[in-house]
């Protein structure tokens, strides 16, 4: 039995595990499901990594990749209060997965590396649904050479972890009380 | 408006054909049509692939909003129809991108331009001029002009200015949804540019006194090219300024040699060919003398070294320090951070990393 069962992953967390060498180990102990213009990216940012090549049509039979209605984002986007519409931006894939999550009547975890995804949940109520790459590998048990608690805002593994996931989350949760978020 | 609808727009504004789309995106003909026609609806992945291509949000496809078609005014426009529908594409994505971190960062303000009222059958040189010489004052442009015009465009007046390799010389447009806005050809050389800049500036300045009429992308008359070269050539080089260069440069046989205005073009950041016309005014010279002096000038300049040019930054300093603002104030996500400076995202989580120190107090400097 594989320990989540409801597993999103954005594009930033997919890059790491590829370039930490843990991928194949990651989605062994975890149901992963990937939005499919995710997968696209995903294959977009990893071409400036010179170890990292990630195409994920080859794990298909490993992960899900799902598609998605385009009424899923619409619905999405009039969640959003239009004070934040021109607040914030987020790229398609984060969009689609977002999207889908906040449709789904299933106990998602979403793990991102992306600060405006983290914002999007806490305004959204969804807080508690993020997770930090720190968090999942913690969960499922898998080391990494990274030494997660010496790491400071000012090291680019900092996106990483929970203590950043937490902050965004906890500023859109802010924008939540203040009114911005009011659904 | 229709998704479907909105997909041909889109394709169409691009100049691209459903097999070009098909070559680009894997999305084959008969899908394009049909989305095209709705009669099916794209799929998420379809419609992000189809967005970046038409250099579009995947809002603009889901979204009510009309769609408005702006005028641009080339100089210089390629004959190839597609390639100018290329470059006006990316030109409108990269103002429309340049709008949202304005608004994104709370940046957004309208700045007005100095203005002159007249209608265009009135227009003459001397209306030109005088709108140089009310530019030069207000901008406060000192000697060299072209040393500050562009930085006094864009920091003070947030015009927005681009720099990309595209067949053609420069576009200019007043858009209602983001303002003025001005793209330059990366390759052209630095002169060149500067001059195209000022005559560019022209456009947008009497855009309401010649382009009352919606036309769009109406070519600019003979005429008003003329004005607008008049108005670049004495905003770039100011009267007595160059006509006190001159002087200072004439030899014992009352002449001025050709290397010596070679030296007044450069320190001015315009072309030999534009101070010399700029002499047709300042001294009356008949255009023939002029052209011949060209022509002439031409030959000995070909034997002399080439002046060196630089290369510009594509993206304005602005619109890069209003991405980096947005992304660390949590408002752009990373990868869209790296696709609007067009970087990797590689490169782009570089401008994450957080500084508190920057936060500070200490290092912060008081005004009180």
């Amino acid at each position: 039995m594989k320990k989540f069962r409801f597993l999103l992953l954005d594009a930033g967390p997919i890059i790491k595990l590829f370039e930490l060498g843990i991928w194949e180990k990651f989605i062994e102990r975890c149901d992963v499901t990937i939005s499919s213009t995710v997968a696209v990216e995903a294959k977009w940012a990893s071409q400036e990594y010179k170890d990292v090549k990630i195409n994920l049509d080859t794990y298909k039979e490993k992960i899900k990749i799902i598609e998605t209605e385009l009424s899923l984002a619409s619905t999405f986007y009039t969640k959003l209060p239009n004070t934040y519409k021109d607040d914030v931006e987020v790229q398609d894939g984060e969009v689609q997965t977002l999207a889908f999550l906040c449709d789904s009547s299933l106990d998602w975890r979403l793990c991102s590396a992306d600060h405006v995804v983290f914002r999007i949940l806490g305004l959204l109520g969804k807080g508690e649904q993020g997770r930090s790459l720190e968090e999942m590998l913690k969960e499922v048990g898998l080391q990494t050479r990274i030494r997660w608690d010496k790491i400071t805002p000012r090291d680019e593994d900092w996106k990483y972890t929970k203590k950043f996931r937490e902050k965004w989350t906890f500023e859109g949760q802010k924008d939540f009380i203040q009114g911005q978020g009011a659904l | 408006m229709d998704i479907g609808q909105r997909l041909k727009i889109a394709r169409e504004a691009t100049g691209y054909t459903q097999e070009k789309v098909f070559e680009l995106t894997g999305i084959g003909k008969s899908s394009l049509s049909a989305y095209e026609h709705n009669y099916r609806e794209p799929r998420f992945s379809d419609l992000s692939r189809l967005a970046e291509i038409y250099r579009k949000s995947i809002e603009f496809f889901l979204t009510d909003q009309p769609i408005t078609t702006e005028m641009m005014l080339w100089r210089e426009r390629p004959i190839d129809a597609g390639v100018a529908k290329e470059t006006e594409a990316r030109f409108t994505q990269l103002c429309e991108q340049y709008r949202k971190l304005e608004k994104l960062t709370g940046e957004v303000k309208e700045v007005e331009l100095p203005r002159i009222d007249i209608k265009a059958d009135q227009f003459t040189y001397r209306k030109a001029n005088f709108l140089a010489e009310k530019v030069q004052k207000e901008f406060g442009l000192g000697e060299i002009p072209s040393a500050s015009l562009k930085q006094m465009l864009e920091e003070k007046y947030h015009v927005k200015i681009f720099n990309l390799s595209f067949p053609g010389s420069a576009i200019s447009r007043l858009s209602p949804t983001f303002g003025p806005a001005i793209l330059l050809n990366k390759d052209s050389k630095l002169w060149r540019r500067n001059f195209d800049l000022a005559h560019e500036l022209f456009h947008i300045l009497t855009w309401h006194i010649f382009r009352i009429k919606d036309t769009t992308n109406a070519e600019p008359a003979e005429g008003e090219e003329q004005f607008a070269n008049a108005f670049a050539s004495r905003l770039l080089l100011p009267t007595d300024i160059v006509k006190n260069r001159i002087e200072f440069a004439i030899n014992e046989r009352h002449e001025v040699s050709f290397e010596a205005l070679d030296e007044i073009a450069r320190e001015f950041g315009v072309s030999l060919d534009a101070l010399m016309w700029r002499l047709l005014y300042l001294y009356n010279k008949p255009a023939e003398q002029i052209e011949k002096y060209i022509a002439h000038a031409k030959n000995i300049m070909d034997n002399l070294p080439h002046r060196k040019s630089d290369e510009p930054e594509e993206l304005p300093e602005r619109y890069c320090r209003l991405a980096i603002k947005a992304l660390r104030e949590g408002k752009l996500s990373l990868m869209r951070f790296a696709k609007y400076m067009e970087i990797s995202y590689k490169l782009a989580q570089e401008y994450l990393t957080e500084d508190e120190e920057f936060k500070d107090e200490k290092i912060s400097i008081s005004v009180a």
